[in-house]
């Protein structure tokens, strides 16, 4: 598919495109969501680290988007040339599950650290880290400790969130509060009503207003401050730690079932968690590794506070009420 | 609508209508071919929505009619001062005011909070010498409105701004020698001049803040602004209910389509065309004044917010993106694309203004108007899946397919824009000289050639900087084609910022201002000249 594309310009150009010729190598198709192909993501360094140890060539093939590949996949069924997914999440997950497409991925994956050991059949998870309110400390002395100490703050404290409807981290939000908060979830909405500046759709919106000044503080992921210190060398983005605990954001892959090379899609798996795999990720991805690469972490991720408690929501729960929870924060912001 | 006399007048051209008649279908079917492959892949029943609809469309159209009428106003203040006041970097002005309607209107609305925003320049400013902020007029209803009126106010002044600027000298010389005051030249001949363009961009306008998502979202400070493309995308993203986006795609295009046949069905109105060597005429005194203020405020509210967007980008370091091979990629990408949508978009505009000029007949040109606005109708995320599956129906590989997708959308995302452009001084022509082709016995390809072609070249250029701009833009129509490799500028933007790079985005945003002001000062030009040479 990359070939068609440049193709495609070529044709478009009037050039005469030498077509590449077919290689034999056996091909692993990968979607995912395009940032994590993008350039900079660790896309292109796990290509190139898997391909040195398989006799093989991985292809990446980006949506826009990580529940863009799902809904792609659905469409497609079972014609689809996908072998893998990678970069759903364990919000996502479940209902992945249901469509039937999965297969199991056969993997002892009981010597990963992760927040909550790993009991998934059919998901991997390859990078983890929680949702936080990010604040900046030149301009948020004391920052909240907990959604209620948020709430009580003056209205002029502004916070910036995204919608739990197109956005991953917006639904992370809405969990988080149920999974803290239960039959009170609503309440806490409500509280947080006056400081909500605005609703994006997309985290990156969220996030530049909070860079911009506009807000004081946006929802995003604890491992945030983790590229200000370890690409613009700025240690004054940080993670408010919430007393109540904070749901985890696990990025899993997962085989389709309709795999045509389902051996070759294990092994890419067995590599994205293996410590050469987990190496790339941190500072491409700006998420913690799921193995304990030791001193391959960039001391920037091992200063960053982790909250005492991860709150966790099964899959059923998911299932059942996630739609119920969404309509509740849109009612309470409304 | 139109008296037979009209008719009488019309050189027959029944190739034009025909054709026009023919692509009118096409798109119609294209659409509809759509909202078919979304039904045929549609497993089960619509979960039903959980969307107050009346309410939304309620909120909605309050929101667009709003917006319409505001930027109509505006722009036409904006245009009467632009046509009247001469100064260094006119051109330069005009061109940066058109350039907010094609800038991805995430930049516009981070310009605007760069100016207007709780940390913008007007609070700094006001904190340093007042010591006291204006608060965030940015957010909110209000903040919605004042980004949708400078994306669409700028747009619309520049349209009559080219009509203005086309009123035959010949006028002008008359009304100068009457003694016009300001207020007489304003309703006698600047209003009869821009009334043609009023209908097509009211329409564009208000469907374009009906449908308008990030904008709203953004700056609307909750889901209580929120637009019906909100809940489409969440139908087709978030819950996978593909009858239920259809349904509420159906019905956008059912509200969208009122307006569009309310702007489609009226008359034509006699518009003036072509560069007019106009005399100077200054008006004096308070008119002046008046302009002078107008355009002080519009820089003010419009251009600085671009200027902003300018300043951030320069200083943020645009040595770094220029120097990476992807970044060159994606601008041949863009330039290809751009191109390619642009002259697309002009031959499909020129077929359905052509024909369009050629009819007297009410219905036909109702029919031939609505189709140049299928594209702002159906919700983006509707045909960007629509389109996946078409592809995926007629056996193509989804990403050899992408870029002819992208400019077909392109020009459809174009088309309304360039109707409104070329639309109006090509029935004008149509209807002012039409007894002169009829006895002159010129062919249809004789009367476009040497009647047309040479009035029309400065409005072919503003067309194709309009279409070239736009195209360069967001590739959400291939959502789900498989993008990794087909980058163009604002998708690499948007990429930049979805990854904590905001610098890199601020120097691409900044990048794509300056490569469309550049567009919209020198194609114009360009064009009005090579026109005239082939005359």
């Amino acid at each position: 598919m990359v070939k068609s594309t440049r193709l495609a310009l070529a044709v478009l150009t009037g050039l005469i495109a030498s077509p590449a010729f077919a290689q034999d190598l056996p091909k692993l198709t990968i979607y995912t969501y395009d940032g994590f192909a993008a350039e900079w993501g660790p896309g292109p360094g796990l290509k190139a680290g898997f391909e040195a140890t398989c006799v093989c060539t991985v292809e990446w093939v980006a949506a826009d988007s990580s529940i863009g590949t799902l809904r792609r996949v659905q469409l497609e069924g079972a014609s689809t040339e996908a072998d893998i997914i990678v970069g759903l999440d364990t919000a996502i997950a479940g209902e992945a599950r249901a469509t039937g497409l999965f297969a199991d991925h056969g993997l002892d994956l009981s010597g990963l650290s992760l927040p909550e050991p790993w009991t998934d059949g059919q998901f991997v998870p390859f990078d983890y880290a929680h949702f936080a309110f990010v604040y900046d400390s030149d301009t948020v002395a004391t920052p909240p400790k907990s959604f209620e100490e948020l709430i009580a703050l003056p209205e002029d404290f502004k916070i910036v969130v995204q919608d739990p409807r197109s956005a991953t981290p917006g639904l992370g939000l809405v969990l988080w509060i149920a999974a803290a908060y239960g039959d009170r979830a609503p309440e806490i909405w409500a509280g947080l009503k006056p400081h909500i500046l605005t609703v994006t759709r997309e985290w990156s919106e969220s996030y530049n207003l909070f860079l911009t000044g506009e807000a004081d503080m946006a929802l995003s992921y604890s491992t945030s401050p983790a590229y200000h210190i370890i690409s613009e060398g700025d240690d004054t983005i940080h993670a408010a730690i919430f007393s109540e605990g904070h749901l985890a954001q696990t990025e899993v892959a997962g085989i389709l079932r309709s795999s045509d090379q389902p051996e070759l899609a294990k092994q890419f798996l067995a590599y994205l968690t293996s410590m050469d795999g987990q190496k790339l990720i941190p500072s491409t991805n700006w998420m913690f590794p799921v193995t304990d690469i030791g001193d391959a972490l960039d001391p920037a991720f091992a200063t960053l506070p982790q909250p005492a408690k991860t709150l966790t929501l099964t899959d059923e729960d998911i299932a059942a009420n996630s739609q119920r929870w969404i309509d509740q924060m849109l009612a309470a912001v409304q | 609508m139109i008296g037979t006399k009209v008719m009488l007048t019309l050189p027959h051209r029944p190739i034009r209508i025909l054709a026009a008649l023919t692509l009118a279908t096409a798109i119609a079917t294209l659409i509809a071919l759509v909202l078919w492959a979304i039904m045929a892949a549609a497993t089960g029943n619509s979960t039903g929505s959980r969307i107050d609809i009346p309410h939304l469309l309620r909120m909605t159209s309050i929101q667009a009619g709003l917006t319409a009428v505001l930027s109509l106003l505006v722009g036409a203040a904006l245009a009467w001062s632009l046509n009247r006041l001469r100064f260094p970097g006119r051109d330069m002005v005009v061109g940066l005011f058109a350039s907010a309607i094609v800038t991805p209107g995430m930049v516009v609305a981070f310009g605007l909070l760069s100016i207007w925003g709780r940390n913008g320049w007007i609070n700094r400013a006001s904190e340093a010498l007042f010591g006291t902020s204006i608060g965030n007029p940015a957010f909110g209803l209000s903040g919605i409105l004042l980004a949708h009126v400078v994306l669409d106010g700028a747009f619309a002044a520049r349209i009559m701004l080219a009509r203005l600027d086309a009123i035959p000298s010949a006028r002008l010389k008359t009304g100068q020698s009457l003694g016009l005051s300001a207020w007489q030249r304003f309703t006698l001949l600047d209003l009869p001049a821009i009334r043609g363009t009023v209908p097509g961009l009211a329409a564009i306008i208000f469907l374009l803040a009906f449908t308008s998502f990030p904008i709203v979202l953004m700056l609307g400070g909750g889901p209580a602004n929120q637009t019906l493309e909100v809940a489409i995308y969440a139908a087709v993203r978030q819950d996978f209910d593909l009858v239920g986006a259809v349904y509420l795609a159906t019905t956008q295009i059912a509200v969208c389509s009122l307006v569009i046949l309310a702007a489609s069905a009226l008359a034509p109105i006699p518009t003036s065309f072509g560069a007019s060597t106009a005399p100077r005429w200054r008006d004096a005194g308070l008119a002046q004044a008046l302009q002078i203020t107008v355009l002080g405020l519009c820089l003010v509210g419009f251009a600085l917010p671009l200027l902003s967007v300018l300043v951030d980008g320069l200083s943020s370091g645009i040595g770094r993106i220029v120097a990476k091979p992807s970044f060159w990629w994606a601008t041949a990408s863009s330039l290809l694309i751009g191109s390619a949508s642009a002259l697309l978009t002009l031959a499909l505009a020129l077929t359905l203004a052509l024909g369009r000029g050629a009819t007297g007949r009410g219905i036909v040109r109702t029919l031939l108007g609505m189709p140049a606005f299928a594209y702002l109708a159906v919700p983006a995320v509707v045909l960007s899946l629509g389109f996946f599956l078409l592809v995926r129906q007629l056996g193509l590989e989804a990403s050899f397919a992408a870029p002819f997708v992208v400019i077909l959308a392109n020009s459809l995302l174009a088309l309304p824009f360039a109707m409104a452009t070329l639309g109006p001084p090509l029935e004008a022509i149509a209807r002012t000289r039409g007894k002169l082709i009829r006895s002159l016995g010129l062919s249809g390809w004789q009367q476009f050639a040497s009647v047309e072609y040479p009035l029309i070249g400065r409005d072919i250029g503003v067309m194709l900087a309009l279409a070239f701009c736009f195209s360069l833009g967001d590739l959400g129509v291939i959502a789900l084609f498989g993008t990794q490799d087909f980058q163009t500028l604002p998708l690499m933007m948007f990429r930049a910022l979805g990854s904590y790079r905001g610098n890199d985005a601020a120097a691409i945003a900044a990048i794509l201002l300056i490569g469309t002001v550049v567009a919209f000062v020198g194609l114009p030009k360009l064009f009005e000249r090579i026109a005239h040479a082939a005359r």
